[in-house]
């Protein structure tokens, strides 16, 4: 009988890789379809539900998947991912603004600020870990803020940087309309998430893993926990950036909202209750919170944060590993594999007890 | 709208999109054209945070008021039979409102959006009405940017603005005699905008200001930023802060006594539902500008008993507001007898307009700006309070053509 451990995640790259020769196949399959069902599932979205909601979805859904890229495989909470989000969204505006930029490459160029800004803080933030690594992460956030608002004269302070073009070589249907946008942005986004999962499963990820639930043993391996941390730091910035510069182009300006933290909170919130360590999670998160939040804006309902708060707070205490984790246990208890040998990893209760 | 059809949509969507189940749904809702037989107006606010009871679900309720005295006024003749009225919750956040905007008009069938709170909302939704060229009558926010900078054919400010703020208690309080000033402000974009306004406007009436306080924001310790304006002994302290910032200041002026010293306080902008909430003792003797009042006058005083009856409150300026914007539209809309954007939008450019809420008011076709006769109100003292929401006193009426930005003076170009 082991102790539980901590950490909250049992991610993907947590249970055996690839070698379980029994559930290979299966799951080699099972991938696939998931796989397929999920690019089927963004090319039908903006038929289902409103073209801009639909982008917000993919936005947020990448933006998610970056943040889980954090938190659910090297175990770090941040707590200030606005600061990457909201800086590309200013950068790719103001590029786009001032410079004409087609969008892709506005949004690539706020990606690479992104990236650039978290660099330093995450060289400072991975120093800490726990609730103190939130803390630092929230202050720098914080600082963009600030810095933001103050400096008017570039950024609109907080009415925001306004009229920003969705340039994308002039093709007009792809300039004016959302649907069209979105079909546009979606290689992007899709791109992003495919980066996400080649980190999760390569060396590189493994050992970002095993940072997460050994930090000590890791570094007696040698490797330099650190370093690791910082560099999935910097990539999950640069994702959260792509997800950010779309999101603020798609809508046509950015607002002071795109850097405060209430963002950082709404992500992670998106993030948990889809399920962390699944970066399926993230995405089934990123939808489920999207649409309720845009059909409680016409509902006159006025307590749109009682029901979201609500929702979180059964989630957290009825389906600990979220929506996409508990959906995946229920399918693998189903097909009668062990939990262990599925592609969702371990659960907790499997080797809490 | 019961809440449960919005959960079975939620739940429903939701679910399809997770099994990724073939699009049945499909785009559905009208596509927005007048051969539909009606016309829609949407109220796009905050149903939910700060400004509910400023705006909020009640000005859905002044839109509807002013549909029926429509369809009341003109019966049979009138040019349309059916006027929906929609609303959607912005929440205050400028992307909601953006994508909302965009579903009000080409989902909904909007044929204009009123209201919306919030500067950066009410841009967004500025650059959204142009795009679409659909009509959006601006209410609830402040900026002067939507009538400057960022204005366009299909948008319109109907009731305030900084520049009108600042104008009417400034320059009213400087000639009726409180010429030496001192101003507090919350150091940011807001803040420092409503700064510079009041030092125009107040010097422009031949005072002065002396010290320009900046103080951090948020902060709830005003006392060392008071004790510092009032020990220049000015004849009034102008206080630029907002919601719950000003309540803080304003508590710690009465405790501080100042008033009896003989410094007013003037309030750069503060609204009847902060005296209500407070309460008037909070608040007595504080100055401030007010775009319309409930009890001025017969009229107005009949249209908000009207509005008591429906509501169970009193209406503040932006209830009436919203309601003059529908009723004018829809005057406008039966003039020309359609609802194509450009033609209603041709009406009311330059129209005059004598309403409930607008008083000698006109629309003028350069930037779009309302103009109309506002006032410097004055909170009463708890004694002299003879029901509830009888908080104001109106010390002077400006007159529309000197409460607004001189046409000169703004950098609204219509492409």
């Amino acid at each position: 009988m082991s102790a539980p451990t901590q950490t909250t995640a049992r991610g993907a790259a947590a249970s055996s890789p690839d070698a379980a020769p029994r559930g290979f196949l299966g799951r080699s399959t099972r991938r696939w379809l998931l796989l397929a069902a999920g690019l089927v599932l963004a090319l039908v979205l903006p038929w289902v539900i409103y073209p801009p909601v639909a982008m917000d979805i993919a936005a947020w859904a990448l933006f998610a998947v970056a943040l889980d890229l954090l938190l659910g495989y090297a175990g770090l909470l941040s707590f200030g991912h606005a600061a990457f989000w909201g800086g590309s969204a200013y950068v790719a505006g103001l590029t786009a603004v001032h410079w004409g930029l087609p969008f892709p490459l506005a949004v690539l160029v706020g990606a690479v600020f992104a990236m650039a800004l978290a660099w330093p803080i995450g060289m400072l933030s991975v120093r800490r870990s726990g609730i103190y690594f939130a803390m630092v992460t929230l202050a720098f956030a914080q600082m963009l803020f600030f810095v933001v608002n103050q400096w008017r004269g570039l950024t609109g302070g907080e009415n925001g940087l306004q009229g920003v073009p969705a340039g994308f070589f002039g093709v007009e249907a792809v300039e004016r309309e959302a649907f069209w946008f979105y079909y546009a942005a979606l290689p992007m986004i899709i791109g992003g998430m495919w980066l996400a999962w080649r980190v999760v499963h390569s060396p590189f990820g493994r050992v970002l893993v095993a940072t997460r639930d050994n930090p000590a043993r890791a570094r007696a391996l040698g490797y330099d926990v650190d370093r690791y941390r910082v560099m999935v730091f910097v990539i999950s910035a640069g994702l959260a950036g792509v997800a950010g510069g779309l999101f603020a182009i798609s809508h046509g300006f950015v607002s002071l909202q795109e850097v405060a933290w209430q963002t950082s909170g709404k992500v992670v919130l998106i993030t948990v209750l889809g399920g962390i360590g699944t970066l399926w999670g993230a995405i089934v998160g990123a939808v489920v919170i999207v649409i309720l939040e845009d059909q409680l804006a016409s509902s006159g309902f006025d307590g749109i944060g009682i029901i979201t708060g609500s929702v979180f707070i059964i989630v957290v205490l009825l389906f600990r590993r979220g929506v996409w984790g508990t959906v995946a246990d229920a399918v693998a208890r189903r097909t009668g594999r062990r939990p262990a040998d599925e592609a969702v990893g371990a659960a907790d209760g499997e080797d809490g007890r | 709208m019961s809440s449960k059809r919005l959960v079975a949509t939620a739940v429903v969507s939701s679910a399809a999109l997770l099994l990724s189940a073939c699009g049945s749904g499909g785009p559905g809702g009208g596509d927005g054209e007048f051969t539909d037989g009606k016309v829609t107006l949407a109220v796009l606010n905050d149903q939910s945070g700060v400004y509910k009871d400023l705006s909020g679900p009640n000005s859905v309720k002044a839109v509807e008021m002013a549909v029926a005295d429509f369809q009341e006024k003109y019966g049979d003749d009138a040019v349309v039979e059916e006027v929906e009225v929609v609303s959607a919750d912005h929440q205050n956040k400028p992307d909601i409102a953006n994508t909302k905007a965009q579903e009000l008009y080409d989902r909904e069938g909007a044929d204009i959006i009123l209201d919306v709170p919030t500067s950066s909302a009410a841009l967004a939704v500025a650059t959204q009405a142009a795009e679409q060229q659909k009509l959006y009558i601006n209410i609830g926010a402040g900026t002067t940017e939507l009538t400057n900078g960022q204005c366009n054919k299909y948008t319109f400010h109907w009731a305030y603005d900084t520049y009108q703020l600042a104008q009417t208690t400034g320059t009213a309080i400087a000639e009726a005699g409180g010429t030496d000033w001192q101003i507090i402000y919350p150091d940011y974009a807001f803040g420092q905008d409503m700064d510079k306004s009041f030092t125009a406007a107040v010097e422009g009436a031949g005072g002065t200001v002396g010290d320009h306080i900046a103080t951090p924001f948020p902060n709830d310790n005003f006392t060392t930023f008071l004790t510092k304006a009032a020990s220049a002994e000015p004849d009034v302290i102008g206080a630029m802060q907002a919601g719950g910032d000003l309540i803080n200041l304003v508590k710690q002026y009465n405790e501080g006594g100042y008033a009896d010293d003989g410094i007013d306080l003037a309030v750069g902008l503060m609204f009847i539902t902060d005296i209500h909430s407070l309460g008037v003792e909070a608040f007595e003797g504080v100055q401030f500008a007010e775009a319309w009042y409930w009890n001025l006058d017969e009229e107005n005083r009949a249209w908000a008993d009207r509005f008591l009856d429906e509501t169970g409150t009193r209406p503040s300026f932006a209830h009436a507001a919203n309601y003059s914007a529908a009723l004018q539209y829809l005057e406008a809309v039966q003039a020309e007898g359609t609802d194509d954007a450009d033609t209603v939008v041709g009406h009311l450019e330059g129209k005059e307009i004598d309403d409930v809420f607008l008083k000698n008011g006109k629309v003028r076709a350069e930037d779009h700006r309302v103009i109309h006769d506002v006032y410097l109100a004055k909170v009463k003292s708890p004694d002299a309070v003879e029901e509830e929401w009888d908080y104001e006193e109106i010390v002077s009426t400006i007159p529309a053509e000197d409460a607004f930005m001189p046409l000169e003076d703004s950098s609204c170009s219509m492409g």
